[in-house]
């Protein structure tokens, strides 16, 4: 690792002066873990880091609006996150999921901005997230703007932020009452391995009938993307064995997976069929006081 | 004779130091941060090195410009085998074959071969300057996979090939120049076609293993400085502190004891950090330089240095109807690398146990080393018997299943009894292979039925057992010093790795003069002070060791007790020793403190036992490859598993996992039990995921970010351990080594549960989820298309 600056400002608007500039050897620093991988392996060598942890206190709040939205500091680690009974009470998917993902040395550092930053489509919030339709703003000393995560994912490794940018905050609509998600995680490896496929499902029925569905595949495919065609094709059916089955199907039609060392992009292919299935299932299958939790 | 302990059940009298579940002596020490580790020395005036390293698989070097990089700020020097040569002009080292540069000379053989070292007071400075080296290549052609490197007429890693005559075992090697082959090794015991020809059924199948990585989680590590006399003192995490000392002095040309080699507790080995790692380069920093340099590897440099031999196994299988094996030829080629580092080894010591644990009337064997433009491979848990285990295991559950034979039988009714020969012609003795069998049975509730499930989880189980012959002939020697206060030290070459030696010597000592365990002190190896052992591999230490430190324990309670029989006027064999002292008949007690200051007037003196320990070798018949006494002792070790395998993904998952190795006699039953799952675990995780994956040569996965080992929530549900004790005629109180037994059997086991769970079968590790759903879906004519 090369040597660089490490500069700690105070407040948000010193950050934001700081990071104003084109310079990609500028970077801000949240919890470090994947930014140390990188400059560790010598692919990023940075001159100057900006620390955000003296901004923590004003960004790492988590609660429930007026409106029943999620508000989540983006400076909250994902251990935070994971204890929050905030966080549980509006929906247990994500402390479940949190659970699996990498180790608690790593949650305990790790925070949600950097999560959502780094870009990386094996992240296991991103796909809850984008079915629960959370907007991230960022700010910059210009300003902010708020934007759905299905914009701000725009591929692999990338995402909407541009330079200057921090995010300030993620906000997640209230889910509406009897809807019901889970998140089912496939690791090809080791059990803590990074996910090779991960999907979140939120489904609400009425009279049992399926009147919403978000569908969220990440991990396989270059980005975290919604599955409208499953989720329309789901609108309105009773969740039966067959149709759940032909939602698996459908979502396998809907995705260009990634070939890497966990995986051929065909068998990605097949693994999402099943985890988007059984995603549902599990969903259908839970009564109405409990949610489908997180499988592996 | 030989009995299975139950869990929580003592074996020993609990007066004996031997049996005795006694804790480790040094958990305190590490569980509080203070164990030594050479990783955490620091020397005043120390300059750290960084390795430049190859990034092509073949190539001639055309140049390499150090300026740039001599030219950053806090470089102290930039280091290439130019400047090696001057120190030492014939810089090429190894334990099979002198094949091996310190830094890279005129050519490079693979990804990651060091080229250059930057050295600088800051690390960070050096690894900065490590990218400022300009190294010119002019590439050849590389070749990757064992059998094809068999085969090249073109691609040829070494011009040359230099046998090393370091090891008794290995002074016969005859490489075959111009080609790849390092090494071969053949065995022909009876007339093998006859044999074939007898038989109603013949089987061939290859297997393949991949190149896996130790990964001790304390990379290999040296620091290395000189003396106030100009002598050598080299610091370092190595598992062969007296090999590293003979090799250093051998490239210097100076004598051994100008060559200081010592060692601290190790954050892991399993062969990893044997023979010559980074010594002989940091030596020659250090003698270049004139000032302390350390030389620490990364977690990503690792998977450059050392690695398990990928291997493909092609094995051939003749039976009668009745289920008798009367033939085997095995062929297997073993993916050295480009250096051959142990690998000669290997393919000798893997090689002659194709057979398995089988009384075949007729066996071929063919063993190849290979040079390829990977990595060195060297001796990973199991010296290659993994690898062979994993075929011929495999296959015995397909023979058994074409017959219609239920798998245990098959196995039992071909099992290799005590006094019967082994293909190599040496008769099996004192060998626990149908006790560990029939253990495993009974462990496996094997005549029980077992419900396979329905649905998407099916369940199946397997079962496996290997044998492994200890690698011969290797010396030990140990002392054994009583202070003048009748305190005791033992001086032992042996490196506590964590595998608990420490505690073992000491309970080996401790029981022969009488002492608690906790109350013997194990002094590390240091070649100035401890005495020659040959290395801490292959499972040897408790046999060759624990029999050294007895004999030296025997000789120190000889000496002291003809003291006392002199001081006292009673004839020796009268005296018992007990309770650190001496009890004479009259009912006195005299503690060796008291001996010793009667004989000096006064605190003083010692008494020094020495043991050296070398067992009867007997080398194989160049022509036929068979020896009456091929080994000291067999290691035999079972695995059962139970598996859930996933119709719709292929993950399996092991809800069940039983281990037995035979330990002749557990010296400390807690330490064999955590050796024996600590074992399986490990190869566990080279058969389900782990895996080195290379691109023209690069290591794809080079970091613990990609390469993934087991964690907690990889284990299986049940974990279940057996200690089987067959006891052995010259082992230390009968005991054999248990380091690698738990490896042995656990992938063929895990491969056929999953053939019994789904009827797929599997040829190839790892049997990643993949892998298993493709030959499901093949088997269902539903394979899949790539995106």
């Amino acid at each position: 690792m090369n040597a660089f600056d490490l500069i700690q400002p105070d407040t948000l608007e010193e950050a934001l002066s700081l990071l104003n500039t084109d310079d990609p050897l500028v970077r801000p620093l949240a919890g470090g873990t994947a930014l140390m991988l990188m400059m560790k392996s010598k692919l990023y060598a940075p001159e100057r880091l900006v620390s955000l942890q003296r901004l923590k206190p004003s960004l790492d709040k988590v609660k429930v609006d007026e409106a029943g939205r999620l508000h989540l500091g983006p400076l909250a680690t994902l251990r935070e996150l994971e204890l929050s009974p905030v966080v549980a009470q509006f929906s247990p998917v994500i402390p479940k999921a949190l659970r699996t993902l990498s180790n608690v040395r790593v949650r305990n550092v790790a925070t949600l901005g950097g999560h959502l930053a780094h870009g990386d489509p094996h992240m296991d919030l991103p796909p809850i997230l984008l079915a629960l339709d959370a907007q991230v703003r960022v700010s910059s000393e210009a300003g902010h703007r708020d934007i759905p995560l299905s914009e701000f994912l725009t591929g692999y490794y990338s995402t909407a932020l541009a330079p200057g940018e921090l995010i300030t905050e993620v906000v997640v609509p209230p889910l509406p009452q009897g809807t019901r998600g889970t998140y089912v995680k496939f690791t090809a490896l080791s059990a803590d391995d990074w996910p090779m496929a991960g999907v979140a499902a939120f489904v609400r029925l009425e009279d049992g009938q399926i009147s919403d569905a978000r569908v969220a595949v990440s991990a396989a495919t270059e980005r975290p993307v919604r599955l409208h065609e499953v989720e329309s094709f789901l609108r309105g059916q009773r969740p039966t064995d067959e149709v759940l089955h032909h939602a698996g199907e459908l979502a396998g039609t809907q995705i260009h997976p990634l070939a890497d060392i966990r995986g051929s992009s065909g068998y990605k292919r097949e693994i999402v069929k099943v985890c988007v299935r059984r995603s549902l299932q599990q969903i259908a299958q839970t009564d109405h006081n409990g949610d489908g939790g997180v499988t592996q | 004779m030989s009995k299975v302990m139950e869990p929580g059940v003592q074996s020993a009298a609990p007066s004996g130091q031997v049996g005795r579940p006694v804790k480790r002596l040094e958990s305190a020490a590490k569980v509080t941060g203070r164990a030594e580790y050479i990783h955490n020395l620091e020397l005043p005036g120390m300059l750290r090195a960084k390795v430049v390293r190859s990034t092509v698989a073949h190539a001639r070097i055309r140049g390499i410009d150090t300026s740039a990089a001599k030219a950053l700020p806090g470089v102290y020097d930039v280091i290439t085998a130019e400047d090696i040569l001057k120190v030492i002009p014939d810089p090429y080292y190894g334990p099979a074959f002198h094949d091996q540069p310190i830094l890279a000379i005129d050519k490079v053989r693979h990804v990651g071969e060091p080229v250059a070292v930057v050295l600088a007071t800051d690390v960070h400075v050096a690894d900065q300057a490590t990218d400022l080296v300009e190294v010119e290549y002019e590439e050849l052609e590389p070749v990757f996979h064992e059998v094809e490197a068999y085969k090249s007429q073109t691609a040829i890693v070494h011009d040359v090939i230099r046998p090393a005559g370091t090891f008794a075992d290995l002074k016969s090697l005859q490489p075959r120049n111009k080609t790849n082959v390092a090494m071969e090794y053949h065995l022909r015991n009876g007339d093998v076609d006859a044999a074939f020809a007898k038989a109603d059924y013949v089987f061939e199948h290859t297997f393949r293993s991949q190149q896996v990585n130790h990964l001790p989680l304390e990379p290999t590590v040296t620091v290395a400085q000189l003396t106030d006399t100009g002598n050598l003192l080299i610091h370092t995490s190595s598992q062969s502190p007296s090999f590293v000392r003979i090799e250093v002095a051998r490239l210097l040309g100076w004598p051994e004891n100008k060559v200081r080699v010592r060692t601290a507790y190790l954050g892991g080995g399993f062969g990893a950090k044997l023979y010559i790692k980074l010594e002989a380069l940091v030596a020659a920093l250090a003698l270049i330089t004139q000032r302390p340099v350390r030389l620490s590897l990364t977690m990503e440099e690792q998977f450059y240095t050392i690695t398990r031999h990928a291997a493909t196994v092609t094995i051939r299988t003749g039976v009668t109807k009745d289920g008798r094996i009367v033939a085997r030829d095995c062929k297997t080629w073993w993916n050295g690398g480009a250096y051959a580092d142990i690998g000669p080894r290997v393919t000798q010591k893997s090689g002659f146990t194709a057979a398995g644990p089988y009384d075949i009337e007729a066996v071929s064997l063919d063993s190849y080393a290979v040079y390829t433009n990977l990595p060195p491979a060297g001796a990973l848990r199991g010296f290659g018997i993994p690898q062979l285990v994993w075929a011929y295991e495999s296959q015995a559950d397909i023979i058994a299943r074409e017959l219609g034979m239920d798998p245990l039988e098959f196995r039992r009714k071909n099992i290799l009894r005590n006094g019967r020969p082994h293909a190599t012609g040496t008769i099996l003795e004192d060998a626990g292979t149908v006790e560990v069998l029939e253990e495993l049975a009974r462990k496996m509730n094997w005549d029980q039925p077992f419900d396979r499930g329905s649905g998407t989880i099916r369940r199946g189980r397997g079962i496996a057992i290997g044998v492994k012959a200890a690698v011969s002939p290797t010396t030990s020697v140990a002392f054994v010093n009583l202070y003048s206060d009748g305190s005791c030290g033992v001086y032992c070459g042996t490196v506590d790795m964590g595998q608990g030696s420490d505690t073992a010597m000491a309970q080996i000592a401790a029981d022969v003069l009488g002492l608690r365990a906790e109350d013997v002190r194990i002094i590390h190896p240091d070649t100035e002070v401890t005495p020659y052992d040959m290395a801490t591999l292959g499972s040897r230490s408790t046999f060759h060791m624990g029999n050294a430190v007895r004999l030296a324990a025997e000789d120190a309670k000889q000496k002291i007790v003809a003291m006392c029989a002199e001081q006292t006027g009673f004839d020796p064999a009268a005296l018992v020793v007990r309770d650190g002292g001496v009890a004479t008949p009259d009912g006195s007690f005299f503690t060796f403190g008291a001996i010793l200051a009667k004989r000096h007037g006064m605190q003083a003196g010692n008494v020094l036992g020495v043991g050296s320990y070398f067992p009867y070798y007997e080398k194989p018949n160049p022509e036929t490859g068979m020896s009456e006494h091929i080994t000291p002792y067999w290691m035999v070790g079972g695995t059962g598993v139970e598996v859930e395998v996933d119709m719709e993904t292929g993950k399996v998952h092991i809800t069940r996992l039983v281990t037995v190795g035979d330990c002749g006699k557990a010296i400390n039953p807690g330490i064999v039990r955590r050796q024996l799952s600590g074992a399986s675990f490990m190869q566990m995780g080279f058969t389900l995921f782990e895996e080195m994956v290379f691109d023209e040569g690069q290591v794809v996965n080079a970091s613990m970010a990609d390469y993934k080992i087991p964690g907690f929530w990889d284990l299986p549900d049940i974990n279940e351990v057996s200690i089987v004790e067959v006891p052995h005629r010259n082992g230390p109180f009968g005991a054999k080594g248990i380091g690698e037994t738990g490896s042995l059997g656990l992938s063929p086991a895990v491969a056929n549960a999953i053939y019994d769970a789904i009827g797929v079968r599997i040829y190839e590790t790892p049997l990643t989820p993949e892998k298993v759903l493709k030959a499901l879906r093949e088997k269902q004519g539903q394979g899949w298309e790539d995106a």
